[in-house]
């Protein structure tokens, strides 16, 4: 990573910056069934996606006692429920009676929880509020109502696990809200809400964020924009990250003769003027983290729990299993990569994006949830270049002609992250010979 | 042909990369003397050490007119005259600020009129004082929106011609030279091939010669223009673009 900028004084931590000792992870072939096999698919859904800590959904979406949200992941579907006390509890989605979902996906608000179906009744904390008919059951109502799971909020989410026994939140999350308080995430605003329907497994599209080789693959433009090249990447014991640097070139291109247009646009954001500087570009990437620690209180930013780099720099984090956050000192981008619930060629994107509302500005108003399937609308150039690969790669990964995933050290988060799943699978260390 | 440019002194401004750096080359393999100048003082120097021979330079901001006026004048004096004034630093393209305006102001047309100015006494005292301005085809053709960059550029244009009626009784020429896109490495052009490959594809699309000019092939035209072989052209604004543009030129 580049020096640290003179002017960076002592008492500013930001997130640590110490480089984690890369793991020995080996030059293995990762095997391409563990993106296409049913059998794998039920594997990972009773040992690991029933084992972990799941983001839910936005703590501030429930705002008021009765606020809930109903998400999904594989064949489940969870309700999440903030309660008269101010807590949050979380539950499967279903009806205690014959089966039948309580609530369809998405946010609401209720008094009550009333089954479609014969109208079974339950209270905000899952209880029973009424049964109707109760007399006509000998053998009276079930014990207790909806079935319920430990529930967490960090970073501005509820988090849920299937497993009832699972550590602790913070547990899980490790070094994570050590990283990413100094952003304080729930002061920034949801600006996007979108979930696409990819045809791909969810590991497929975990893969696409978790290196910066592609970037001269798909993202010619970004060269012209970061350092795809020196960067650095740490591997904790689930999670990992990368820091790359924004605002700068790439040492793949050539020096332009003017400033490029991505680097103009972190510019204008910060508040400089592209049209007045007369430095090089390699001095801008160092002038607007000096100009935003200048002029940042003043524009409403508190950027004193940050170190200089993160002002301009993507921190790119990967909370496994599902999560990957591109974060940045004015905004931050969530996706959440959901299983289907059969089809281990089929998965979810959940798009969530955030940014920093000043001080003394409006809270923005939430945009709605918008769902639709891979290439309907366009998420915009740079996740429209990585979407447009995955149906090809998860295509190939079903072809008898390739061999498997054959990665190199640039893509070393990407055998952490199978090395992590096989912990969960096989047990720490415990993966037998020839298995998946 | 003999162009006639032994021992000429020359200076060019904006040369160390791209179409300042070609006419530079150019200028000095004809065997002129040159003296360069732009904003980085490490890429002046490599830029005089790679040209070689009689080549010197100065790291100037041209924004400020007063470095900028000090060293075109130590300059000359140096060379003891100054036969040949290529004005070629440029703002470059943006409108998303009223600053690009007073940006292609100051480094298209206040530097070329700054420099005019300040080396008019020496060009005409070398009796076959050239002027050559660097244009562009977005002067004369739709490019890119309503940039302050192409209107500062037809501005150029137009004070070539105005200037070269003003001067020519006294022994100087005038002439711009608008060149079309210009492919070189580390240019305008290979950033917007790697950014916006549509819009460079389509640009190369414009141009029935079927490719993007060298700032070599500009460097020709300028040579040819700043040489005393060029004698009888004067308030010219000679586009340089393989056809890029499509106007009937009378």
């Amino acid at each position: 990573m580049s020096k640290q900028p003179e002017h960076e004084t002592a008492e500013i931590r930001g997130t640590p910056l110490d480089k984690a000792p890369d793991p020995d992870l080996g030059t293995e072939i990762i095997a391409k069934e563990r993106y296409t096999d049913a059998g794998f698919m039920r594997l990972e859904w009773e040992r690991m996606w029933t084992r972990v800590w799941l983001v839910g959904c936005l703590e501030r979406d429930l705002a008021e006692p009765g606020d809930y949200c109903v998400t999904e992941i594989g064949p489940e579907s969870i309700l999440i429920v903030r309660q008269p006390d101010g807590g949050i509890r979380a539950f499967y989605n279903v009806c205690q009676h014959r089966g039948n979902r309580l609530r369809p996906t998405g946010l609401g608000s209720a008094k009550t929880f009333q089954c479609a179906y014969h109208h079974w009744e339950y209270k905000l904390d899952g209880s029973f509020e009424r049964i109707p008919d109760l007399d006509t059951f000998p053998q009276g109502g079930p014990c207790s109502g909806l079935a319920e799971i430990p529930c967490d909020s960090w970073g501005g989410f509820v988090w849920y696990s299937l497993n009832p026994d699972v550590e602790p939140l913070l547990d899980f999350l490790n070094v994570i809200p050590e990283h990413l308080d100094p952003y304080n995430m729930p002061n920034m605003a949801m600006t996007r809400d979108i979930t696409v329907e990819w045809d791909c497994n969810w590991k497929t599209s975990v893969d696409a964020f978790n290196e910066s080789y592609h970037v001269q693959g798909i993202h010619p433009q970004l060269l012209w924009h970061l350092d795809d090249l020196n960067l650095q990447i740490d591997c904790y014991d689930k999670h990992n990250r990368y820091l790359l640097e924004f605002a700068t070139l790439s040492p793949r291109v050539r020096v332009p003769p003017s400033i490029p247009e991505g680097i103009k646009l972190v510019m204008k954001q910060a508040g400089m003027d592209p049209a007045d500087y007369d430095g090089r570009v390699s001095e801008i990437r160092e002038d607007v983290q000096r100009y935003k620690r200048e002029h940042g209180a003043e524009q409403g930013r508190d950027y004193s729990t940050l170190n200089d780099q993160q002002l301009t720099d993507d921190y790119h984090y990967m909370i496994f299993p599902n999560n990957t956050l591109n974060v940045h000192a004015d905004d931050y981008w969530l996706f959440r990569q959901r299983p289907h619930a059969s089809d281990p060629n089929k998965m979810y994107f959940d798009i969530w994006t955030f940014e920093l509302v000043p001080d003394g500005e409006a809270w923005p108003e939430r945009p709605e949830h918008k769902q639709f399937k891979h290439g309907e609308r366009s998420i915009g150039l740079v996740l429209d270049q990585d979407a447009e690969n995955l149906p090809g790669v998860q295509a190939g990964m079903n072809s008898r002609g390739f061999r498997g995933l054959w990665l190199g050290n640039q893509e070393l988060r990407i055998r952490h992250f199978h090395k992590t799943i096989d912990d969960y699978i096989y047990g720490p260390g415990d993966k037998p010979e020839g298995a998946l | 042909m003999d162009l006639g440019l032994k021992d000429k002194r020359a200076i060019v401004t904006g040369a160390t990369r791209g179409i300042g750096r070609a006419i530079a080359e150019r200028l000095t393999a004809e065997g002129a003397r040159v003296a360069i100048c732009a904003r980085d003082a490490d890429a002046v120097t490599e830029a005089v050490e790679q040209l070689g021979g009689s080549t010197t330079g100065g790291a100037v901001n041209v924004r400020d007119a007063d470095e900028y006026k000090a060293w075109l004048e130590k300059t000359a004096e140096e060379m003891g005259g100054v036969d040949i004034f290529v004005a070629n630093v440029s703002g470059g393209g943006g409108m998303d600020s009223e600053k690009n305006w007073w940006r292609c102001f100051e480094l298209d047309v206040l530097h070329t009129v700054r420099g005019c100015e300040a080396l008019l006494p020496a060009l005409k005292e070398s009796g076959n004082g050239a002027i050559v301005i660097i244009g562009s085809t977005n002067a004369v053709e739709y490019f890119g929106g309503p940039m302050a960059y192409n209107a500062m550029k037809a501005a150029l244009v137009n004070y070539s011609s105005q200037l070269s009626q003003f001067v020519r009784g006294e022994g100087v020429r005038v002439n711009t030279v608008s060149p079309g896109p210009i492919y070189f490495e580390g240019g305008a052009w290979e950033m917007i091939k790697g950014t916006m490959p549509k819009f460079y594809e389509s640009t190369v699309r414009k141009i029935p010669g079927g490719a993007m000019g060298t700032p070599e092939e500009v460097a020709n035209v300028v040579t040819f223009l700043a040489s005393p072989a060029a004698s009888l052209v004067t308030g010219t604004n000679l586009i340089a673009d393989n056809g890029y543009t499509k106007r009937v030129q009378l």
